[in-house]
């Protein structure tokens, strides 16, 4: 039963970082991958503040998703005045500088990770309450993205991806538009990172690296961008397989690589395939006021 | 006569091409100046260093008597700069009426804090801008496909919405890159009817086109450049009747 619990509260992280990542990646066009040290921060952040402070779980958490969005503005805003090329190597080098930096900070657990996070709700209540808990957070941030992309802001991120100087020469504002994007995803990743660590109650630095960055993406691109469901169903499909491939009872030494080769093959067998992904987006974008039609 | 629109000794130059040599340049409300020059002139150069597209060498330029140099594209248009582009640049992904919607100087929702506090608000503003930019497209002659898609409409009507979401701005100075280059029919009369209209509304209004026709019938006044440098300015019937500028224009 906490078997099963436990790949529900990973598939429902997974679902809050896929789909929080389509709308930065998918919907606003913004070239990143470091989405995963965003899932990092809030993680490392909210469980400092509780194991070392003393601070109630649930503020802490909050505080998690506020540093995340924070440190995304801080690196977002300085690349994206420049160009939207920079924000891709600014952001890789942001998540692999500080992954190495939390490794050689001890008091953070250092490389061999930050152990006795305190709990929550599992002990009060019980797995199954943290289970609904992260479920409901994983609707709620499908909800919200949908409500983003269908909104005023979705007809602005698909206009801004199509043409950035038209864009701008409405009046509309594309750098401020990029950077709350960009903020807004990398705050409900920070969340779903505290999620994981009062639950988990382990987290190292390697977690948030490439390997991570890779999985997000190819749950996006397989589960097709730009959709409702797309992200849900590759966050289901690329977190139950490598689960299933446990079963074959391989040496971790294997199994690592093993699920890195998976996620890249993956991609580039949809690349070739089917670029659109499981489920495809509609190339014309549709706001959620469409029976308001005055004609 | 107030000047909408003041250029002052503007000068840009790409390496070794000069677009732009000194321009001094005024556009006033109420009137529609042509601009005409041959390929390479520096036409499309002098509405991109206008709207901040591309940053001038030297120079000036006031919009309403404010300086606009310093400041980036989008509040240029905010504060009532609106164009076309040679190109297009429509929003493939957007419907005609989408567009549109896009165009006004203040979008309801482009504050996030206004789509949580405030949703009454910007819906509400929303559903003005709805019912203003339907008002748009019956005046552009688009009524029928606002719902299309706009690479499904024909090309003069593609022209057109690049007009309509100008309009939408309420702009107090508008500059249009060749409007009529590839437009006949029915969108050749809507366009030269709608820049009419806009102009006698009180808008400064710049045309650049090659169709001398169209320039000679619509516009109030006519400037004439060349490699940079506005060579001479008077009414179209007279530039088009020097034969010093008709020899640059056509190449020797
Ligand atoms: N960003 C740029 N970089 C380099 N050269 C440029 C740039 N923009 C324009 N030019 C050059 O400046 C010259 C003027 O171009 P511009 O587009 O302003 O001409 P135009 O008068 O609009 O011509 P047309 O009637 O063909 O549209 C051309 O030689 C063009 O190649
Ligand atoms: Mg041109």
């Amino acid at each position: 039963m906490d078997y099963f619990l436990t790949i529900i509260i990973l598939v429902s992280l997974f679902i809050i970082l896929a789909a929080s990542f389509d709308l930065i990646i998918g919907y606003c066009g913004l070239i990143s991958i470091a989405h995963p040290i965003f899932y990092a921060i809030g993680a490392y952040t909210s469980a400092m503040l509780a194991k070392e402070a003393g601070v109630p779980v649930p503020v802490a958490m909050l505080i998690g998703a506020l540093a995340a969005l924070v440190s995304s503005i801080v690196v977002a805003l300085p690349s994206l005045r420049v160009s939207g090329d920079y924000l891709l190597i600014a952001s890789i080098g942001f998540q692999l500088g500080l992954i190495e930096l939390a490794k050689h900070f001890h008091e953070i657990g250092g490389a061999g990770g930050l152990t006795n996070i305190p709990p929550f709700l599992i002990r009060e209540v019980g797995r199954e309450a943290y289970a609904l808990l992260v479920v409901v957070v994983a609707l709620l941030t499908v909800w919200f993205v949908r409500w983003m992309a269908t909104g005023p802001y979705g007809r602005m991120m698909s206009a801004l991806r199509d043409d950035e100087l038209a864009f701008s020469m409405l009046g509309r504002n594309a750098i401020w538009v990029k950077v709350s994007v960009f903020a807004i995803g990398s705050g409900i990743a920070g969340f779903a990172g505290a999620l994981y660590a009062h639950y988990f109650r382990f987290i190292e630095p390697d977690q948030f690296g490439l390997l991570a960055s890779s999985a997000v993406l190819t749950m996006v691109v397989v589960g097709g961008m730009r959709t409702t469901w797309g992200p849900v169903l590759g966050a289901i499909v690329l977190q139950t397989l490598p689960q299933a491939i446990t079963f074959f009872g391989l040496p971790p030494s294997v199994l690592g690589p093993l699920q890195g080769i998976m996620f890249t093959g993956l991609v580039l067998v949809f690349m070739f395939l089917r670029p659109q992904g499981l489920i495809a987006a509609s190339d014309l974008w549709r706001g959620r006021q469409e029976g308001a039609r005055h004609d | 006569m107030t000047d909408v629109l003041k250029i002052r000794d503007l000068n840009k130059s790409f390496g070794g091409i000069v677009v732009a040599n000194n321009i001094d340049l005024d556009l006033r409300a109420g009137r529609v100046l042509g601009l005409i020059g041959p390929n390479g002139a520096g036409k499309t150069s002098l509405f991109n260093l206008v709207t901040g597209v591309v940053k001038p060498d030297s120079g000036s330029i006031t919009l309403n008597g404010d300086a606009i140099d310093a400041l980036p594209i989008y509040q240029r248009a905010r504060r009532g700069l609106a164009r076309t582009w040679q190109n297009l640049r429509l929003f493939p992904s957007l419907s005609v009426l989408d567009n549109v919607l896009l165009g006004p100087r203040d979008y309801p929702g482009e504050k996030l804090q206004s789509l949580i506090f405030d949703a009454r608000g910007v819906a509400r503003r929303q559903a003005e801008n709805t019912e203003k930019a339907h008002r748009v497209l019956q005046r552009t002659g688009l009524g029928a496909v606002a719902h299309s898609r706009v690479q499904d409409i024909p090309y003069g009507q593609q022209k057109l919405v690049g007009v309509a979401r100008a309009l939408m701005n309420d702009a107090r100075c508008l500059l249009l890159d060749e409007p009529m280059a590839g437009v006949e029919g029915q969108a050749y009369a809507a366009i030269q009817r709608v820049v009419r209209d806009i102009a006698e509304s009180g808008v400064a209004v710049c045309v650049v086109e090659h169709n001398v026709a169209f320039v000679r019938d619509l516009c109030d006044e006519g400037v004439f450049m060349f490699a940079g440098k506005v060579l001479a300015r008077g009414s179209v019937t007279e530039l088009i009747a020097d034969p010093r500028l008709t020899e640059l224009y056509f190449g020797t």
